[in-house]
């Protein structure tokens, strides 16, 4: 297909009134592409005319109006690549002509510097779009070799079962895998569960029975008891799945990395490649290297998590004030196991346990934490299992003390309805000591609301332990990944399985996996019941797009995927260490194995590449590298004072609608600046910026999202490796002798679009100061 | 740690006050709304937030040793603003109603006064001992003059009325009947009162409420006296802010009382020192004074009823029943009266005296129940009300 670039310069929303479009139309025919105006290129009349260019052969269209986040459905062409120039929020929303006037013609004729600097900005965007056409290329898409449209489920638990309906429901083949021998999980072990219907007041029997019978009746879910995953390997669409039971050795076990502490010797000092390499292969020896296929195994087209959760440890000095060790002080665990048996009796004794005293928080004083692993979840099974004592006895009483009493939504009818018991009292208040007189407790609280101490007799204490997530303690996926058979960098989610909790629920790291449940959070069953149908959705979707040979998410719909240059690879590794999803494996002599349908194309690889040999069809090192050379940088030559280039690169997620809604809201920037959208900063190559250096940029910024523990990056760790990657960029700047202050990076949150222009025209201000590059002109 | 910390919850007393009206309790969450909205619950140690926990909790000693709860002028503003349904005012009153059947000796009877079961009972004791009275009056009148004459007494107050309740029930009979039954009432009260007085001080000491650690009781009887202006005028009542209209109503009842305590005990003296007998001249100031009192009554009750009609939950029989009682015996009181004077008139001599000492009997009755079941019922509160504002005012509570 040949390629044929058009330009279509839109008019309206004021950029007519701002701009010479003529002197912008010379711009673009100047260098022999076409381009042509339209009053409204958003209006019918306008796509008209956009579809009728389309109809002639031009399939490249670049749409110099508003901003790539607006109208985008509305300027998409079969066949053809799109680009936006954005010349509304992008030059004529953002600066006013209050500030960067039209030069007069008098100013002109004068020798004195004069230019239109809104009409340079304009000018420059265009030239940048162009030569980002003439980069680029239309994606095909990547398609695995096979697809397999089956779902694996690990945990048949409430969530697990839900996850398996759901998605059968669907019209997918299922298989549930489960360690115990029968499935139900913990769900079955009940004697009554919190409501999962309205009217959401009282408990309920246990929903589990219902839905362990549907999946007996339903014909394409296959259930696996007493069995675990040995491995699981390849990628969305076409995972190899190596079964096994609990506790066997098999050859097609997952094999593991090399610890970070066994990475370096006694002193210190990093080991070369093939030390590691060698204790790799101790590590592993007997399994199956990771590259290779189980012939025997299973293949899925994506797997669902939901391996639920175990009680928390609550022995030990921490909760000695609770009477921990005592055995009439249990958790909250325990104190179910002994209601489903039967009447609720004292462990030590088997008496009646007629006054129970539950406790939901070991803090007290200024410490009002809950037990960790804790949730609203715990908050209202306290409240149910109080009620077990008010079903057993008459007289029974049953007392709840807690810092926090959670019951979200509709489960706030729940808590109405238990307080209604008459033998049922609650109080806010810190549990200070449980002491045993003969077989009776004192529980001693304070800050009640009831009034400062309070006391109370119990003949059972219950502590409300928390939900440990199954991830904790075993990585249960067992992938044969690169990075390891679990998630990375788990325990800043203090061990639950989760990338980012508000906007991506069910995602993982790993593309493909979905969790739900109690290894996202602590949870009730309504709420797992639900979470479960979500990563059933998205299971669905995963593979629905790996058939199609789209991108799942946060790029939904993406056809791009990273294509290696492997001729120039030097085996570095640093694409397959860095990738945030643990997208490429690699051989023993380090060549990077891509799994495109593992891929988020974020770009983190292509940053990473020293060698500059990673890009997808349509962002590529040249791609950003020519539009930044593609900027006009007037010198001395052309000036007397000639005015300073920068340029940003700013994440298109959330930095680059920021900047959008500061346009949208009239907020200023400097005319100086050129914003150049990107995939994610992880993206950005050095190269770029050493570029736009030697072309006499004189600064350069990168925007991007915040990062750390409360991360906002869409990539996990783009903004954060960005960051890394701008600080070595400093130590080379001085080695060049140019100020690193030249090279700064920002982090903004996408409703920080008020701080923008400061944090810009700051930069810009520095950069005015520190005066012009000094490469100027070369 | 002192057992004083230690709290029993008593599941028959949250059981009690639900009985009683305040079923709502179990609701609350503590939010204190309430406390915010109370225009009458003073700066330090609120209420009636810490009253619905108290209760919900079935600590009875200190929800019913509280003189908070009579502070309390059940105006409505809390329930109406508690986010959850509970009614706080409704929980108070109920625990108000369950503190005078604490307090008021026998217990049993306390209990049995406010079982509508028992209210044949309870109304057929009166009936029958003035019917037995009535039945001495018309039939016996002249053996008793005998008797009396004998003490240098009268039996009969002469008067020239064409009809005069005297004749159907001899002053003497109801005289003898009400005077010992009000002492007695009185009596009941003031061991209540003291065991009130003295579990309100320690309740008070307990939840930091007074800066008097010492109980004094001169000085807290100066505080009563020093309360009875702000009680007189509903100052605290009309705070509030909810159907502020039921404090009109309660006054024009209270002081309606009072006009007709005033005008019996100035009859007493007139009849039994002075000698004259009624019925008195219609003109006579004390007389005015007496119907004016009545209507108080008959009117001030009347819109109490007005108002509880109009409220969306069901009133419990106490309630019903003192407002019953209370307009009975003023429309009673009126009627007789009324028809009473219809004897003047030619003809209607006959049918007036049977329709008028037919309401006499039924004011008798009512009457009766007022002064016996006083310290059982929600009368009652005169008495706990003022005691507990009185306290208020002696604890410097504000």
């Amino acid at each position: 297909m040949t390629k044929k670039i058009g330009m279509y310069i839109c008019t309206g929303c004021g950029i007519g009134d701002v701009l010479k479009v003529d002197d912008m139309v010379a711009v673009v025919e100047d260098e022999g592409t076409t381009c042509k105006t339209h009053e409204c290129l958003c209006s019918d009349a306008g796509v008209d005319f956009l579809k009728a260019e389309v109809a002639e052969g031009t399939n490249f269209l670049g749409i110099a109006a508003c901003s790539r986040r607006v109208n985008f459905d509305i300027f998409k062409f079969e066949n053809t690549m799109v680009d936006r120039i954005n010349l509304r929020e992008g030059v004529v929303w953002s600066h006013s002509r209050e500030k960067y006037p039209v030069p007069t013609q008098e100013q002109i004729d004068s020798d004195d510097d004069s230019f239109d600097e809104i009409q340079m900005l304009a000018e420059d965007y265009l030239r940048m779009g162009m030569v980002k056409l003439e980069k680029i290329e239309i994606p095909e898409g990547y398609k695995t070799e096979s697809l397999s449209k089956k779902i694996l489920v690990l945990g048949g638990g409430v969530t697990g079962i839900s996850s398996a309906l759901d998605a059968a429901a669907a019209g997918y083949d299922v298989t549930i895998v489960e360690k115990e021998d029968a499935i139900g999980g913990y769900a079955a072990k009940l004697r009554k569960q919190m409501p999962v219907v309205e009217p959401f007041d009282a408990l309920v029997n246990p929903v589990i029975d219902e839905k362990i019978k549907a999946v007996e009746e339903a014909s394409n879910i296959t259930v696996k008891t007493g069995t675990v995953v040995a491995r699981i390997a390849g990628q969305p669409g076409e995972f190899t799945v190596t079964f096994k039971k609990p506790g066997e050795t098999v050859p097609f076990d997952c094999p593991l990395p090399v610890p970070e502490e066994q990475k370096v010797d006694a002193d210190g000092n990093e080991l070369d490649v093939e030390a590691v390499q060698e204790i790799y292969n101790q590590i592993n020896d007997g399994r199956e290297d990771l590259l290779s296929l189980d012939p025997d195994g299973e293949l899925y087209g994506a797997v669902i998590l939901a391996a639920g959760w175990r009680p928390a440890d609550l022995d030990g000095e921490e909760y000695a004030h609770l009477g921990a060790g005592d055995a009439d002080v249990i958790s909250n665990a325990q104190f179910e196991e002994i209601a489903a048996k039967g009447k609720i009796t004292r462990p030590s004794d088997g008496k009646e346990a007629k006054n129970v005293v539950f406790v939901q928080s070991p803090g007290k004083g200024d410490d009002d934490s809950d037990f960790g692993y804790a949730g609203s979840v715990t908050s209202m099974v306290s409240l149910k299992q109080a009620k077990y004592v008010r079903e057993d006895y008459e007289d029974g009483k049953a007392y709840v003390f807690y810092q926090h009493m959670r019951t979200p939504g509709l489960q706030e009818y729940f808590y109405k309805g238990i307080q209604q018991d008459n033998g049922i009292f609650l109080s806010k208040g810190d549990v200070v000591g449980v002491t045993k007189n003969g077989s009776e407790f004192t529980v001693d609280a304070e800050n009640t609301l009831l009034g400062e101490k309070l006391q109370v007799k119990a003949d059972l204490v219950v502590l409300a332990g928390g939900m440990v997530p199954a991830t904790v303690d075993d990585p249960i996926l067992n992938l044969a990944y690169r990075q390891g058979p679990g998630f990375r960098d788990n325990d800043i989610y203090d061990g639950y399985a989760d990338s980012n909790f508000i906007c991506f629920p069910y995602e993982t790291q790993r593309t493909g996996i979905y969790a739900a449940g109690c290894v996202r959070r602590s949870m009730t069953m309504e709420e797992s019941i639900e979470d479960a149908t979500g990563a059933a959705l998205k299971a669905i979707q995963c593979i629905e797009s790996v058939d199609r040979g789209v991108a799942v998410h946060p790029r939904s719909g993406d056809m791009t995927y990273p294509d290696f240059f492997f001729q120039r690879c030097t085996q570095c590794k640093r694409c397959t260490e860095e990738c945030p999803f643990g997208a490429l494996d690699d051989d023993e002599k380090g060549t990077p194995k891509p799994n495109p349908a593992r891929c988020r194309r974020c770009g983190t690889c292509m940053g990473a590449c020293p060698e500059r040999i990673v890009g997808f069809a349509d962002y590529t090192i040249d791609s950003i590298g020519s539009m930044i050379k593609s900027v006009w940088v007037p010198s001395e030559d052309d000036y007397y004072e000639p005015p300073m280039r920068i340029i940003a690169l700013v994440c298109e997620n959330d930095a680059y609608p920021a900047l959008d809604i500061a346009a949208m809201n009239r907020l200023e920037f400097s005319a100086d600046v050129r914003f150049i959208p990107v995939r994610c900063l992880g993206s950005v190559n050095v190269i770029w910026i050493k570029d736009a250096l030697s072309t006499g940029v004189d600064g350069i910024m990168l925007l991007g999202c915040n990062h750390g523990d409360d991360y906002q990056c869409h990539f996990v760790k783009g903004s954060e490796i960005a960051e890394v990657r701008t600080r070595k960029m400093g130590e080379t700047l001085q080695s060049m002798a140019l100020e690193p202050e030249r090279v700064a990076m920002h982090q903004v949150a996408i409703d920080e679009y008020d701080k923008l222009p400061e944090i810009v025209n700051t930069f810009a201000d520095t950069v005015t100061e520190l005066g012009p590059n000094p490469f100027k002109g070369f | 740690m002192s057992n004083q910390y230690l709290v029993e919850p008593c599941l028959d007393f949250v059981e009690q006050v639900a009985s009683l009206g305040g079923d709502s309790v179990k609701k609350c969450y503590q939010c204190a709304t309430c406390t915010v909205a109370c225009t009458i619950a003073p700066d330090n140690s609120p209420f009636p937030r810490k009253e619905m926990i108290a209760t919900s909790w079935g600590l009875k000693d200190r929800v019913l040793g509280s003189a908070d709860i009579w502070m309390c002028h059940e105006c409505g503003d809390c329930s109406e603003l508690c986010p959850r349904g509970a009614q706080p005012a409704d929980v108070l009153s109920a625990a108000r109603s369950a503190a005078i059947t604490e307090y008021a000796t026998p217990k049993f009877l306390g209990k049995m006064v406010n079982d509508a079961k028992m209210l044949p009972l309870f109304l057929g004791i009166p009936a029958a001992w003035f019917a037995l009275m009535a039945f001495i009056t018309m039939t016996m009148g002249e053996s008793m003059e005998k008797l009396f004459k004998g003490f240098g007494m009268h039996w009969h107050h002469h008067t020239d009325a064409p009809i005069a309740s005297a004749d159907f029930v001899s002053s003497w009979l109801v005289d003898v009947t009400f005077v010992p039954l009000l002492n007695l009432s009185i009596l009941i009260f003031l061991i209540g009162l003291i065991k009130f007085v003295k579990d309100i001080h320690a309740n008070a000491v307990l939840e930091g409420k007074t800066d008097k650690t010492d109980f004094n009781l001169v000085q807290y009887l100066v505080s009563v006296v020093k309360a009875i202006p702000t009680i007189m005028l509903h100052k605290k009542f009309n705070e509030c802010g909810e159907n502020k209209s039921r404090a009109l109503a309660h006054q024009m009842v209270l002081f309606g009382f009072i006009g007709c305590f005033i005008v019996t005990a100035i009859f007493f003296v007139v009849l039994y020192i002075g000698g004259v007998a009624g019925p008195y001249d219609q003109i006579n100031p004390v007389k005015i004074l007496a119907n004016i009192a009545g209507v108080g009554i008959v009117v001030g009750s009347f819109l109490m009823i007005k108002d509880r009609l109009a409220k969306s939950e069901p009133s419990s029989f106490k309630d019903w029943a003192l407002l019953v009682l209370v307009f009975g015996l003023g429309a009673t009181g009126m009627l007789t009266q009324g028809v009473r004077l219809l004897g003047y008139i030619d003809g209607l001599v006959g049918i007036a005296q049977v329709v008028s000492y037919f309401f006499y009997y039924i004011h008798l009755i009512l009457i009766f129940c007022l002064f016996a079941y006083l310290p059982f019922s929600k009368m009652a509160h005169i008495v706990y009300r003022v005691a507990a504002l009185g306290y208020a005012e002696y604890a410097n509570r504000k």
